[in-house]
C-alpha cells in the first residue's frame, strides 16, 4: 500500500491559521505551528544527518526540522522584521474538529470547590475523516474489535456486579477506536504493550476476551495464573507483548529496549506503547522518548489526552496546549488526532509504524479524547462537569464509525452489521462462560517461579543471532587514571 | 596470571562479549571514555558503538533499555557510574524487572553492575552500600565479591544467568588487591558462600571488602591464639544458608561484620537464620560489627568513624571469645 499520509494540501485538513497562542515568555524561540504547514514530512529528512548516535541506520537523523517556509499564511517567517531567530515547528494535525474549552477550579455559592468547563460545547459533532489506507475489510476488522472492547467491558462490569471480580475495573469507554487501531497498525513482529484501558489493544493482537476476564476475576487459568489482574500480563513468545505495570511511563524505556534489541539482532520492528496525559507527567516519560530519540528507535508512542487522570484535569498536568508539542523538545515528529476517530488513529499509527520499519525513528501521536467513565468501577466521576460528558457523547467512536462504515462508506449493511454485533455478543457470552468456570488458583500456587532456573525458559536472540562486528583492537589491561583512588 | 579486581571484572565482561553476540553493554560514558573507573576501556574499539552505547544520564532509562532487549533475547550489561545512583531506577528495577518472571513468565537476563562501597572518601553520594535495597526484591540476585578470583567468574555467571543480577563492585577493591586469575574460562556459581580461611574458634560471615579486613584481624588474632574462620557470602541474595548453618555449628560463636547501616542490614537476617536453624549450636551472642545508622559522611576522619575498621574486628573477636 503506497502511503503519504499526511495532508498535502491545506484544504485536505483542518485549518488553524497561525499561532493560536502567543508565546507566554518574551524572547521564546520557538512557535509551534499546530496546522499541518509542510507537506507530508514526518522526518524524512533528505540531508545526511551529522549525527551519528549509535546503530543509526540510513536515513534517520533529526526528525523535526524547522520548517524554512510556512505554507499556512506565511505569517510567521523565519526571515521577518525582528524575528530571524523565530523557528517554526510543524505539528501536523489530523482532526476536523478542535474542541475549544477549559476546565478550571471555581467556588460555588455554596463555598464548594468544583470543576468548571467554559467554551464552545455546542459544536457540531465532525464526521469520520476520510483514511488514507484503510480498505473496507480492514475498516469493518477495526469496527468488530472496537465492538469487542466494549462489549467486553459491559460483559466486566456486569461481572463486577455479581461480586465475580476481584478488586475494581477499569474502562476504555469513548477511547475505543485508540485502542483498537493504533494496535491494527502493527505488524506481526511488531511490539506492543498496553495500558488498563487499552483492554482492546490486546483483543486486536490475538488475546482472547477470557484472558483479560479472567485476570479480572483472579482465576487459576488467567494469563498470570492469578498472580497478577487487569490488562498485566505479557506474551514475549507469539504476540509481543509486554506486561504493563501500574506505575506509568515506566513502559516507555522498556519498549524502546525492546526495539534496541531488535535492531542489533538486525530488525527494524515499532514499539508501540501508550501514556496518558496524566502519567505523561512523569519523569520516566522523558527518559524514556529522549532515549528511543537519541538511540533513533522505532517507538510509537501513543499519548492519550483523555482529559481526566483519575480526578485531575488535564489543565493541572500540564501547562503547553497540546501534548503533541513535546515531540519538538524531544527532536522527534508529532501528530495531533481524535481519538475517536478510528481512520485518524489508524492512519497515524500506521505511519509511524512504516517510520519504524526504515529505521527513522520514533515518533509521538496524540490523541485527544475523553474517558467516559470515572477512574475505575468505583468512581462515578462527580467531579467531571456533566456537559463535557454530553460533548464527548455526541462523540462516541464507535456509534459514529458505524454510521460512517454504514451510511456513508456502505460497507456494512444494516443487516450485516446487526449479524456483526450478534456474533460479538455470542463471542462475549461464550468467553465470559469459560471465564467464570475456571477455578481460583491453589493457594499454594502463591509459590515459585521467583526465578528463572532449571531449564524453565530458553533464551535466545529473536530476530536470529546478533551479527556483530568486532574492531581489530585487542585486549590490554587498562591503566588509566580514575575517579575516588 | 595476577590480576586486579578491576580487571578481573573488565576481563569477564570482555571475554563474554567475545563469546556470545548477544551480550552489550550499556551506561554513561561507557564507550570512548571507557567508564568512569575504566571499566569498559577499549571496549568500544572492539564491539563497536553498536555494543558498547553511551546513554543519556538516565538511569530508568537505561534500565528499562535494558530490560526490554532482555525480552528479545539480549544480555545487557548496564553500568551504574556509581551505585549510589541506583536508586533512581528503583522503580523500574523493582516492579518492573524483579517481579516480571514471577508475574507473567518472562526471563529478565539482564546484569546491572557498578561501584560501590566507602573507604575512599567519597562522601555521602559516591560510597554507599545499596545492596539491602534489591536483596528485598525477590527475583533479584545480588552479588558482592572480595577477590579477582571471584569477580570475574561471578559477572560471567551473572551475565550467563537467566535471572537479573545486581553486580556491586567494591571500589576500594578495584585496583588495591590482585589474585590469581586462571586464564581458562571458568565461573563461579552464584549463589554459594566459601570459607575463605578455615578457623575453629570463631566465625566471621562477611563479603566483598570487609573479607579483607576479616583476614587482617585473622592474623593478628591467630599470634593470640584466636583462629578465626571466614565466611565470604559472595552472594548476599539468595543467601547460601547451609554454609551460613555449617560454619556456626563448626566454630559456635558468630560474628556478622558488613560495611551498609546497622539496622535493617544484612547481619539481621543473618541472625534470623541462624535463629530457625543452628540456635542449640551457639554458644555466645551474635555480634554485628557494621556501618553507623547514618549517612556515610565525607571527611575522612567521620568517614572513619562511620565504617567498620580492623579494631573493631579484633576486640569484638576477643571479647567473643572470651565469652
Amino acid at each position: 500500500m503506497a502511503r503519504a499520509l499526511w495532508p498535502s494540501r491545506m484544504d485536505d485538513c483542518a485549518t488553524e491559521k497561525a499561532i493560536r497562542k502567543p508565546s507566554r515568555f518574551p524572547g521564546s524561540r520557538v512557535t509551534i505551528n499546530r496546522a499541518p504547514a509542510a507537506p507530508p514530512d514526518m522526518g524524512n529528512n533528505k540531508k545526511k544527518s551529522k549525527h551519528s548516535s549509535n546503530g543509526h541506520r540510513g536515513g534517520g537523523g533529526a526528525p523535526v526540522r524547522p520548517v524554512e517556509r510556512s505554507s499556512s499564511g506565511g505569517n510567521h517567517s523565519k526571515k521577518g522584521k525582528g524575528s530571524s531567530n523565530l523557528r517554526t515547528y510543524s505539528i501536523p494535525d489530523f482532526r476536523l474538529e478542535h474542541p475549544d474549552f477549559t476546565v478550571h477550579q471555581s467556588t460555588d455559592k455554596n463555598g464548594h470547590v468544583r470543576y468548571e468547563v467554559t467554551g464552545d460545547l455546542d459544536a457540531a459533532v465532525p464526521p469520520i475523516r476520510e483514511s488514507k489506507c484503510l480498505d473496507q475489510q480492514q475498516a469493518v476488522q477495526i469496527y468488530r474489535y472496537m465492538m469487542l472492547n466494549r462489549k467486553m467491558e459491559m460483559a466486566l462490569e456486569n461481572l463486577y456486579k455479581q461480586g465475580k471480580v476481584v478488586g475494581g475495573v477499569y474502562f476504555g469507554l469513548g477511547q475505543e477506536a485508540c485502542s483498537c487501531a493504533s494496535a491494527y497498525a502493527l505488524d506481526k513482529d511488531d511490539w506492543f504493550a498496553p495500558m488498563i484501558r487499552n483492554q482492546g489493544s490486546l483483543l486486536v493482537r490475538g488475546f482472547r476476551a477470557r484472558d483479560t476476564m479472567m485476570q479480572y476475576m483472579a482465576k487459576a487459568d488467567s494469563p498470570t495464573h492469578g498472580r497478577d489482574g487487569t490488562s498485566h500480563f505479557g506474551d514475549i513468545e507469539k504476540r509481543n507483548m509486554v506486561s504493563p505495570i501500574s506505575m506509568l511511563g515506566d513502559l516507555i524505556p522498556v519498549m524502546s529496549g525492546v526495539a534496541l534489541g531488535a535492531r542489533l539482532q538486525g530488525r527494524n520492528i515499532a514499539v508501540m506503547t501508550y501514556i496518558g496525559d496524566g502519567g505523561q507527567s512523569t519523569g520516566v516519560t522523558y527518559e524514556g522518548i529522549n532515549f528511543a530519540a537519541v538511540q533513533n528507535l522505532g517507538l510509537v508512542l501513543i499519548v492519550e489526552s483523555n482529559e481526566w487522570a483519575y480526578s485531575t484535569p488535564s489543565e493541572m498536568q500540564y501547562r503547553c496546549k497540546d501534548l503533541a508539542e513535546r515531540a519538538v523538545g524531544y527532536g522527534i515528529p508529532g501528530v495531533i488526532v481524535d481519538g475517536t476517530d478510528a481512520c485518524q488513529v489508524y492512519d497515524a499509527a500506521r505511519e509511524a509504524v512504516e517510520r519504524a520499519h526504515r529505521g527513522e525513528g520514533p515518533t509521538l501521536i496524540e490523541a485527544k479524547m475523553m474517558r467516559m467513565k470515572g477512574h475505575a468501577i468505583h468512581d462515578s466521576a462527580s467531579y467531571v462537569p456533566r456537559p463535557l460528558f454530553d460533548f464527548w457523547k455526541k462523540r462516541d467512536p464507535i456509534a459514529r464509525f458505524e454510521n460512517y462504515l454504514v451510511c456513508k462508506k456502505k460497507w456494512l449493511t444494516g443487516k450485516e452489521n446487526a449479524e456483526l454485533v450478534a456474533e460479538v455478543e455470542r463471542v462475549i457470552e461464550e468467553e465470559r462462560e469459560v471465564a467464570v468456570n475456571s477455578p481460583m488458583p491453589t493457594p499454594e500456587s502463591a509459590e515459585g517461579g521467583v526465578y528463572c532456573e532449571n531449564g524453565c525458559h530458553e533464551i535466545k536472540p529473536k530476530y536470529g543471532r546478533p551479527k556483530a562486528k568486532k574492531g581489530t583492537a585487542a585486549y590490554k589491561e587498562t591503566e588509566a587514571a580514575v575517579h575516588l583512588k | 596470571m595476577q590480576l586486579t579486581y578491576l580487571e578481573a571484572i573488565r576481563q569477564g565482561i570482555w571475554e563474554e562479549m567475545e563469546r556470545d553476540p548477544t551480550v552489550f553493554c550499556l551506561g554513561e560514558d561507557i564507550g570512548i571514555y571507557g567508564g568512569a573507573f575504566k571499566v569498559t576501556d577499549g571496549f568500544i574499539d572492539r564491539f563497536g558503538p553498536e555494543r558498547v552505547i553511551d546513554t543519556p544520564i538516565a538511569e530508568s532509562a537505561i534500565v528499562g533499555a535494558a530490560f526490554g532487549a532482555s525480552l528479545t533475547g539480549m544480555r545487557p550489561v548496564a553500568e551504574f557510574q556509581f551505585m549510589d545512583f541506583i536508586p533512581c531506577a528503583m522503580n523500574q528495577i523493582s516492579n518492573m524487572v524483579a517481579k516480571t518472571h514471577y508475574l507473567w513468565g518472562a526471563p529478565a537476563p539482564l546484569v546491572l553492575r557498578g561501584p560501590s562501597g566507602g573507604y575512599v572518601h567519597g562522601g555521602p553520594f559516591h560510597s554507599q552500600n545499596p545492596e539491602m535495597w534489591f536483596v528485598h526484591n525477590p527475583g533479584l540476585k545480588v552479588i558482592c565479591p572480595a577477590t579477582p578470583y571471584d569477580a570475574k567468574g561471578l559477572i560471567k555467571a551473572a551475565i550467563r544467568d537467566n535471572n537479573p543480577c545486581v553486580f556491586f563492585e567494591h571500589k576500594y577493591l578495584y585496583r588495591r588487591i590482585k589474585g590469581e586469575v586462571p586464564t581458562d574460562d571458568y565461573v563461579v556459581p552464584i549463589g554459594k558462600a566459601q570459607v575463605a580461611r578455615e578457623g575453629k574458634d570463631l566465625s566471621i560471615i562477611t563479603y566483598a571488602a570487609m573479607v579483607h579486613i576479616a583476614f587482617e584481624a585473622a592474623e593478628i588474632l591467630s599470634e593470640e591464639g584466636i583462629d578465626l574462620e571466614i565466611l565470604d557470602l559472595r552472594t548476599v541474595s539468595p543467601l547460601d544458608r547451609d554454609a551460613i548453618v555449617a560454619t556456626v555449628k563448626k566454630t559456635n560463636k558468630v560474628i556478622i561484620l558488613h560495611e551498609h547501616s546497622r539496622t535493617g542490614g544484612l547481619a539481621g537476617e543473618i541472625t534470623a537464620i541462624i535463629n530457625e536453624e543452628a540456635f542449640d549450636d551457639l554458644d555466645g551472642p551474635i555480634v554485628r560489627i557494621a556501618g553507623l545508622d547514618s549517612a556515610i559522611p565525607f571527611s575522612p576522619p567521620q568517614e572513619h568513624h562511620y565504617l567498620p575498621k580492623l579494631e573493631d574486628v579484633v576486640r569484638e573477636s576477643r571479647r567473643l571469645k572470651a565469652y
